[in-house]
C-alpha cells in the first residue's frame, strides 16, 4: 500500500488516484483540469466529448460510482478515489455492451456526437430502474441533446436494451 | 492550490487561513461554467466532495436537517413535496448528482430553484465557522444580487425545514429539461394554516411575498382572495427584462402562477 495522498498538494500539482474503467490510475494534474480534459487530453480516452462546457449537453457524461455526472463539470482531483466509467469502459472481451449494441442495431447514432453521453445516460438510467416507463426513460435522458433530433430511434434502443437486460435477468 | 479536506472541521480550519482567498467548490455547475468560459479560476479551491458527513440527511422531531453537500437527486426523494419537484426540475440527471443544495443557496442566483422551494418551507441556513455555528432563517440569508449573508470565513452546514407544511411548486421554462425559469413559484401552508409564498427570477434574489401572505392571512382562500393575493404578488415583484422574457410577461406570469397554485392548494 501507497501512503495515502495527502490533502494538500505540495508542487501545484495534485497527485490524483482513482480507478478508471476498472484500472488502478495515478497522474499528477493541474486541479484546476476539468475531468473532461483530463480525460481526453491526459488519458486519450476521447470517447467522452465535450461541447457546450456548462452542463447542459450531457456530451460529457460519465460514471462516477456509478451516478452519471457532467465532466465537464467535475474538476480531476474531485474524483480522487473514485469509480469512474467513460464509454471505453463498456465493452468486454470485445463484445459492446447491450445499450451500445442496441444503438447501432436501432440506427440510433447519427453524426455520433451525443452516442457516448447518452449511453452513459441509458446505462445509469437502467441500473437504477431496469423497467422504466416511456415517461421515465424521458426524464433520464433529459440532460443529453441529440442535435442530430434522432431522439426515437436512441428512445427505441433504450427500450430494447432494458428488455434484453431484462430478460436475461430472467 | 487545491485542498481537499476529509471533515468539516478541516474545511473551516483551511476557509479561516484563506478568507476570501479561499474557494468553496462542491458540484461545480456554476463555477466550472465560468472557468470554462474563459474566467480565471480562483487562486485556492477548498473541494467540498470528499467529506461524508456533508451528504447525511437526518431527522429531528419534525425537522429535517440536510447538510450542505446533499444533492438535488437526493432532495428529489424527499417527501418534501415543493422541494422534490423543484429539485427534479434542475438540469438533468447529471446536474442533480453534482449540484448541492448549499451550493443553490451559496451561489445566490435569482432563479435558485431549490432557494424559492426553501423560502416558501421557512428554511433556515445553519452557518458554521472556526468562531461557531449560527441559525438563520433563509430570507436574512439572501442580501442583494449574488451576495449573502455568509461571512468569509463561513461554510453553510446544514439547511434544515419542516416536514407538516403542505407545499406546491410550478416553475415555467423555455424548455422541458436543462431548464431555468422564467419564473417559478412555490407555495406552502403551515399546520397552522398560514401561507407562505415564494418566487424565484422575478427579483434581485428568490424573494417571500411578504403583501400577499398577509392578504390572505385576513381574507383566507376564497376564490376572490385568491384573484386579489395574486394581484398583490404582481405588485410586489421586481422583474427585469432579459433574454428569457419581458418583465412584463414575468409580471403576468407570477400571478397566473400564484393563483394557480393557491387554487390547487385549496382544492387538495
Amino acid at each position: 500500500m501507497k501512503k495515502p495522498a495527502k490533502a494538500k498538494s505540495t508542487d501545484g500539482l495534485w497527485p490524483l488516484r482513482f480507478t478508471l474503467n476498472g484500472r488502478k490510475v495515478s497522474a499528477k494534474v493541474q486541479p484546476t483540469q476539468t475531468l473532461l480534459d483530463f480525460l481526453r487530453v491526459e488519458m486519450g480516452l476521447t470517447g467522452t466529448k465535450g461541447a457546450c462546457l456548462e452542463g447542459e449537453c450531457g456530451s460529457c457524461y460519465v460514471l462516477v460510482d456509478g451516478k452519471p455526472m457532467n465532466s465537464c463539470l467535475m474538476l480531476a482531483p474531485q474524483v480522487q478515489d473514485r469509480k469512474v466509467t467513460t464509454i471505453e469502459g463498456f465493452a468486454h472481451n470485445q463484445k459492446l455492451d447491450v445499450i451500445q449494441r442496441k444503438f447501432v442495431e436501432c440506427g440510433a447514432v447519427q453524426c455520433g456526437y451525443c452516442t457516448p453521453g447518452l449511453v452513459v445516460a441509458a446505462k445509469a438510467l437502467l441500473a437504477e430502474n431496469p423497467h422504466p416507463t416511456r415517461e421515465q426513460f424521458l426524464v433520464g435522458m433529459e440532460g443529453n441533446i441529440c442535435r442530430c433530433t434522432g431522439y426515437s430511434q436512441i428512445l427505441r434502443a433504450c427500450k430494447l436494451a432494458a428488455d434484453e437486460m431484462g430478460l436475461k435477468k430472467k | 492550490m487545491f485542498y481537499q479536506p476529509k471533515t468539516v472541521q478541516e474545511a473551516l480550519d483551511r476557509k479561516a487561513e484563506l478568507k476570501e482567498r479561499g474557494t468553496f467548490i462542491a458540484g461545480g455547475t456554476d463555477i466550472v461554467v465560468l472557468m470554462n468560459h474563459g474566467k480565471a479560476a480562483p487562486e485556492n479551491f477548498i473541494d467540498l466532495t470528499h467529506i461524508p458527513e456533508l451528504r447525511a440527511i437526518h431527522r429531528h422531531n419534525g425537522t429535517l436537517e440536510l447538510a450542505g453537500n446533499v444533492t438535488y437527486a437526493q432532495c428529489g426523494r424527499l417527501p418534501v413535496r415543493c422541494l422534490a419537484q423543484a429539485s427534479l426540475s434542475v438540469g438533468g440527471p447529471g446536474i442533480r448528482e453534482l449540484g448541492t443544495i448549499a451550493g443553490n443557496l451559496a451561489t445566490a442566483s435569482p432563479a435558485g430553484d431549490g432557494s424559492v422551494a426553501l423560502l416558501a418551507l421557512d428554511a433556515e441556513v445553519e452557518l458554521t465557522s472556526v468562531r461557531g455555528a449560527r441559525r438563520l432563517p433563509l430570507d436574512k440569508f439572501f442580501l442583494s444580487y449574488r451576495k449573502t449573508a455568509l461571512a468569509p470565513d463561513e461554510m453553510i452546514t446544514k439547511v434544515l425545514i419542516p416536514t407538516n407544511y403542505r407545499s406546491d411548486w410550478l416553475k415555467n421554462g423555455k424548455r422541458g429539461a436543462m431548464n431555468i425559469s422564467v419564473v417559478a413559484a412555490a407555495v406552502a401552508i403551515t399546520p397552522q394554516k398560514q401561507v407562505r409564498i415564494a418566487l424565484a427570477s422575478v427579483a434581485a434574489t428568490p424573494i417571500r411575498c411578504r403583501q400577499a401572505e398577509k392578504f390572505i392571512a385576513r381574507h383566507g382562500l376564497g376564490a376572490d382572495a385568491i384573484r386579489q393575493a395574486a394581484e398583490l404578488v404582481r405588485g410586489e415583484i421586481k422583474p427585469i427584462t432579459d433574454h428569457r422574457a419581458s418583465a412584463d410577461y414575468k409580471t403576468h406570469l407570477a400571478g397566473v402562477m400564484v393563483r394557480r397554485l393557491l387554487e390547487n392548494l385549496v382544492k387538495e
